[in-house]
């Protein structure tokens, strides 16, 4: 029987908690299969990581230690997980789909001529055939997927699953990969911190947002700062917003702007992509208006209203301050 | 210079999607289909390095007959040619079939830069243009926000976690896989769309590409079984009635907790 290879990331000198998560997929999957679990521990300096790893999830790790794969190169590490993959003949490759994983996973697929399947928040085996589960059309919908025989490379979804607390019996074992700097096409440079905000969102005990069924940038002031203003609360946007250019990204709510807790979040002509609910699902209220009563955005809110929110949005403003007096 | 483009057309973001009877993707018929919106941004792109100097923009799109609209919309907005790879034979492909097709297009076109969208809007894999990549031994990057062409290089700055930037440098020719939002997209003007007319678009075939038997669903490695609306958790309670019911209602609501 095959194996499984879990290849961890390294994030400021740490093995990060999605290669846990890696670990958990990877010890139901071999349990359900019969396939042994080995793992790959890649980057500079990093031989006491592997002997963590080996202990806590990895099994039997193959250590890759080389000045290059400490240097957040693509190219390099896509050449270490075939070594592995070579060394430990697995047949299923597990990668977090963190930034790291988006470019390594389908250049070591296409390197394999392996089957991908991206961002899983789970996967399970039937009767030996393994079924992976994603989310399709930005959340709207889930999708089964099945591979024909031979090697599968799955990225994993950070957070998806709970990271492996037991403990392995494992060991650690060198894996040399050949690479040569002046092969490298790609050169990282640096990593530049998000930049001060300027709208800090973070203080707002109201928040109402709007998104893409808002539909033009006047909007925003015309009825969705007005509901917030008569809240005292402050105004924020969804992505689909910030890309048209209509708000600044400052005022963007969801994983790639600011993560947001509210006592109150009230989310006008927003869908609910993923990344936007990341970023304010754990508000302690949340009231949702979309005219689609399909949107993902009232799995996560308190209470909907399907609706137009040209509709409802000035004649609520007109009432709370009508109840204000 | 050369720079390719590579167009999805996808599901409407407004469509009501409808499982298929066999439950293994929607039903296609009767909905509104646009260019994939990570493509725009990608096409936004090189129209930007075009407009700045010398580019030939050449957009390339699989698919069947609908396809040609989304190309036309392309050399409408200012794309010099466009290549629809029209084939029953390459329905079905998975993400690495589709690389494989992009490949063998780049390879008789020899781009100096390719341009992708980050990600589908329908299968969301954001697998093709690493794999492209891979297979034409050209670097990449995905996510870029912030593309710096100087020479021999492209410096990008792709979105990491937590809002940071991660800048790589590119040796040229490369694949650069492009986020929302780097740039605003331009509509076709009315005069760009009527010298659309006259740009060429030619149609290939896998046999023009020698993919014959190697693309499309035979060849396929991966595939979608079922797909299903996500099961209902603690959904939202919903609110009905007139508008001042519904505003009476959120009213209570806000009061009851304490921000009124």
């Amino acid at each position: 029987m095959p194996g499984i290879l879990i290849v961890a990331e390294i994030v400021n000198g740490k093995i990060r908690e999605a290669s846990y998560e890696l670990a958990s997929v990877a010890e139901s999957v071999a349990s359900g299969t019969g396939r042994t679990v080995k793992s790959l521990v890649a980057g500079k300096g990093i031989g006491a990581l592997a002997e963590e790893f080996a202990k806590k999830g990895g099994g039997e790790v193959y250590s890759a230690d080389h000045e290059l794969l400490g240097a957040n190169n693509v190219e390099a590490q896509a050449a270490a997980i075939r070594a592995a993959v070579t060394a430990s003949d697995a047949d299923l490759v597990l990668i977090s789909n963190t930034p790291s994983g988006w470019d390594v996973a389908p250049r070591v697929a296409a390197a394999l001529d392996a089957a991908f399947v991206s961002d899983c928040f789970r996967i399970d085996s039937e009767g030996g055939q393994l079924a992976f589960h994603r989310r399709v059309f930005n959340g709207k919908l889930d999708a089964t997927l099945t591979a024909t025989p031979g090697p599968v490379v799955a990225t994993v979804q950070p957070g998806a699953v709970a990271a492996f607390a037991g403990s392995t019996a494992g060991k650690v074992q060198k894996l040399d990969v050949a690479l040569a700097a002046d092969k490298l096409g790609a050169r990282f440079v640096e990593v530049k911190q998000a930049e001060s905000k300027g709208v800090d969102l973070s203080k707002a005990d109201v928040i109402v947002s709007g998104g893409r069924g808002v539909g033009a940038p006047e909007k925003f002031t015309e009825v969705i700062k007005p509901l917030a203003d008569s809240l005292g609360g402050a105004m924020g946007a969804s992505r689909p917003v910030v890309d048209a250019g209509w708000l600044p990204h400052a005022y963007q709510v969801g994983s790639s702007g600011q993560v947001v807790q509210p006592k109150l979040y009230i989310a006008c002509g927003i869908s609910g992509a993923i990344q936007h609910l990341v970023g304010m699902k754990t508000s302690n209220y949340i009231i949702a208006i979309n005219k689609d009563s399909d949107a993902p955005i009232f799995e996560v809110a308190n209470l909907g209203v399907v609706a137009d929110l040209f509709e409802i949005v000035p004649a609520l403003t007109k009432a709370i301050l009508a109840a204000k007096g | 210079m050369k720079i390719m483009v590579c167009l999805k057309q996808v599901p409407h973001q407004d469509a009501r999607l409808a499982v298929r009877p066999d439950g293994a993707w929607i039903q296609e018929d009767n909905i509104k289909f646009e260019i994939n919106s990570y493509d725009t941004y990608a096409l936004e792109e090189a129209l930007r390095t075009k407009d700045a100097g010398e580019a030939e923009v050449v957009v390339v799109s699989i698919g069947p007959d609908r396809v040609s609209q989304a190309l036309r919309t392309a050399l409408g907005m200012g794309a010099d040619r466009a290549i629809h790879v029209k084939d029953p034979a390459t329905e079905g492909s998975d993400t690495l079939g589709v690389a494989k097709i992009l490949a063998a297009v780049a390879k008789q076109e020899s781009p100096d830069l390719i341009f992708a969208g980050f990600m589908s809007d329908d299968g969301n894999f954001a697998a093709v243009p690493p794999m492209l990549a891979e297979l034409l031994g050209m670097p990449h990057t995905t996510a870029a926000v912030k593309v710096e062409r100087s020479n021999g290089t492209l410096k990008v700055d792709r979105e990491v976690e937590g809002g940071a930037h991660e800048v790589v440098e590119l040796k040229t020719p490369c694949v650069v896989a492009v986020q929302t939002g780097i740039n605003q997209v331009r509509y076709a003007s009315l005069k760009g769309i009527m010298a659309a007319k006259k740009k060429p678009l030619d149609v290939k075939t896998a046999a023009d590409l020698d993919l014959a038997g190697k693309v499309g669903a035979g060849a396929a490695k991966v595939s979608i079984t079922k797909i299903a609306p996500p099961p209902k958790g603690d959904r939202a309670e919903i609110v009905e009635g007139t508008t001042d019911q519904v505003v009476a209602s959120l009213v209570n609501k806000i009061k009851e907790l304490g921000l009124l």
